[in-house]
């Protein structure tokens, strides 16, 4: 700024209200605490573009460039994106859930009673978590679907197909998992039908009602195991299998293209 | 010298540089899909929010382990599993025919390993025609199988009616009749279950095998016959996988060898015709169809648990529903 030559006053309205437009905008963005956080300004030319791709840590499992026909809505709908956004979504408002509720038979019921009552926006947020986890649900089958009538799993992207399938049933059974927590009519009555379809499983019938279910019926043990697979055992490996999921596509030369 | 040179000089073959038609059909991530996966996030968001808004969560009674709702049902991704349990055996339908299914989804890209038609939807020469055939196959016949499979209101029940009730004083020699429930009114066939749970008839046969009065019954004569060497027995902690091992005949017919084999014939069918009409010729032609057929089916057995089945399980129309919560 200093080196520039001073511009003097400025000689009519326009320059007037230009001078306070760049004021306000340097005051924003050329302040010493916005420089600490954005290194750069607003990325202008198509080299800080890439750049800011390739060295922000939010946008960097994105290639800098790619193909034209990847961009256009039709080709993905964008449907392996909105999954993942419809976990963070879920991660968000589910870590706000947990505040108010307790995974006990005795208290459940009564905290999700009392988080739509008594809590501010309580009900907007189980409101939300619900509706997203349904979404979730769909939007992983509707992707699965996109990536095989594109024939995206070919070579050489068998294994990423693979973590998408585990992908699938992780998400099923976290959507399982947190049917039962609200501990009503239900939750406990949808649990024991799947109960009962674990404990159909040729040979291991006990053993998984045991080791999955915590008992022969649905009960206080049912709730603390789904509980603790919910809010921590299931989204870490589900985090861990996105991952590779993410960086795979990366590995494989990105999305599939016509050859 | 000679060593320094080639070091240096590189066979030009392999400095190849980048076509430059591709990278002009490339376009810069920022801001081009940077922008779009934003504007979708927003539209989420605020679609979620909005329905968050007007649509409240479901939250009935306070769980009682007293009273079981009727019917009592999963949450709607697994109420296709629910559904395959009226028709079949419930390891067939809650645990094997599921983990069939991941497991063939799993592998699909190990089988079919050809690079052709990737990138673009639909891309090879048939998949839009197998895949509306197939889909429609799949609604036709789940919605069939299950009209006529399951449940108080089907025609199966009214034409089988005429199956006399065992409940009859005189013991029916040959003849096959239908075991009602104490006190019900005689109905036919609500299953194909009922093929082992009611049916019965004896025909002749030579008093050997078990047989001793010279009827061979179904299904008393048939439900406990034994496995070869199963008095030998070797525990392996809580398993004992052979020992004492007997087979129900009848079940196995209703539950496992009629309901499997229907589905595996429809399914090998709708593949046959298809490739004798010259539709189906690649292993991709082949996944189109089954990948189609499973997903099709998973979801309209989804529905028809949903939307179809009230109390006790019958079949029903989804504006008749209620539900009896104890």
């Amino acid at each position: 700024m200093a080196l520039t030559e001073d511009p003097g006053k400025p000689r009519n309205l326009a320059e007037r209200v230009q001078r306070v437009q760049d004021a306000v905008y340097s005051a924003i963005f050329h302040n010493y605490v916005w420089q600490s956080i954005f290194r750069s300004g607003y990325p202008n030319t198509p080299r800080n573009q890439m750049l800011v791709v390739a060295t922000n840590i939010f946008l960097h499992l994105h290639p800098t460039r790619i193909h034209r026909t990847h961009v256009k809505i039709t080709h993905t709908y964008c449907l392996g994106g909105l999954t993942f956004f419809m976990f963070l979504i879920l991660t968000v408002t589910g870590v706000l859930l947990m505040f108010y509720y307790v995974p006990s038979v005795d208290s459940a019921y009564q905290d999700i009673a009392a988080l739509e009552t008594n809590v501010k926006f309580g009900l907007l947020m189980r409101n939300m978590h619900r509706w997203t986890a349904h979404a979730m649900v769909i939007l992983v089958f509707l992707h699965m679907m996109r990536v095989f009538y594109t024939g995206a799993y070919k070579p050489p992207r068998e294994f990423n197909w693979v973590v998408g399938v585990i992908l699938l049933v992780l998400t099923l059974v976290l959507s399982f998992t947190g049917y039962l927590l609200p501990w009503d009519q239900l939750a406990l009555w949808a649990v024991t039908v799947g109960h009962g379809i674990g404990g159909s499983a040729p040979f291991f019938g006990d053993e998984t009602q045991l080791i999955v279910f915590g008992g022969f019926e649905v009960g206080p043990s049912t709730l603390i195991r789904f509980y603790t697979l919910h809010v921590i055992a299931l989204p870490l490996i589900a985090a861990v299998f996105m991952a590779v999921h993410f960086w795979r596509i990366r590995r494989d030369g990105g999305m599939a293209r016509p050859l | 010298m000679a060593v320094e040179t080639r070091a240096v000089a590189r066979p030009a073959a392999k400095a190849r540089p980048r076509p430059r038609r591709e990278r002009e059909e490339e376009v810069l991530v920022w801001p081009d899909l940077v922008f779009v996966e934003f504007i979708a996030a927003t539209l989420f968001t605020i679609t979620f929010l909005m329905l968050s808004v007007f649509i409240n969560a479901p939250l009935l009674n306070r769980a009682n382990p007293e009273l079981t709702p009727n019917p009592s049902k999963a949450p709607w991704y697994f109420l296709n599993l629910q559904e395959l349990l009226l028709h079949m055996d419930k390891a067939w339908a809650g645990v094997l025919l599921p983990t069939i299914a991941l497991g063939f989804f799993a592998s699909i890209p190990y089988i079919d390993r050809t690079r052709s038609g990737q990138g673009v939807w639909f891309g090879s020469k048939n998949a839009v025609r197998l895949t509306l055939v197939s889909a429609a196959y799949s609604v036709i016949v789940v919605a069939a199988l299950v009209s006529f499979d399951s449940g108080d209101r089907t025609y199966t029940e009214q034409l089988t009616r005429w199956i006399p009730s065992c409940n009859a004083e005189a013991q029916h020699q040959g003849l096959p009749c239908l075991q009602d429930a104490e006190g019900e009114a005689h109905t036919g066939f609500l299953s194909t279950k009922d093929i082992s749970k009611r049916l019965q008839f004896s025909v002749p046969f030579p008093n050997a095998l078990g047989v001793d009065d010279s009827n061979l019954d179904w299904p008393g004569d048939l439900d406990r016959i034994p496995v070869p060497f199963n008095n030998v027995c070797g525990n392996v902690g809580s398993f004992h996988l052979w020992c004492d091992m007997n087979l129900n005949i009848p079940s196995i017919m209703a539950e496992q060898v009629i309901p499997l084999s229907t589905v595996v014939g429809l399914a090998v069918a709708i593949i046959y015709v298809l490739f004798r009409v010259g539709w189906l010729r690649t292993k991709r032609d082949l996944f189109i169809v089954m990948f189609t057929a499973v997903l099709v089916s998973y979801l309209a057995l989804a529905m028809v648990g949903s939307f179809f089945r009230g109390e006790g399980q019958n079949l029903i129309w989804p504006w008749e529903i209620k539900v009896d919560e104890g």
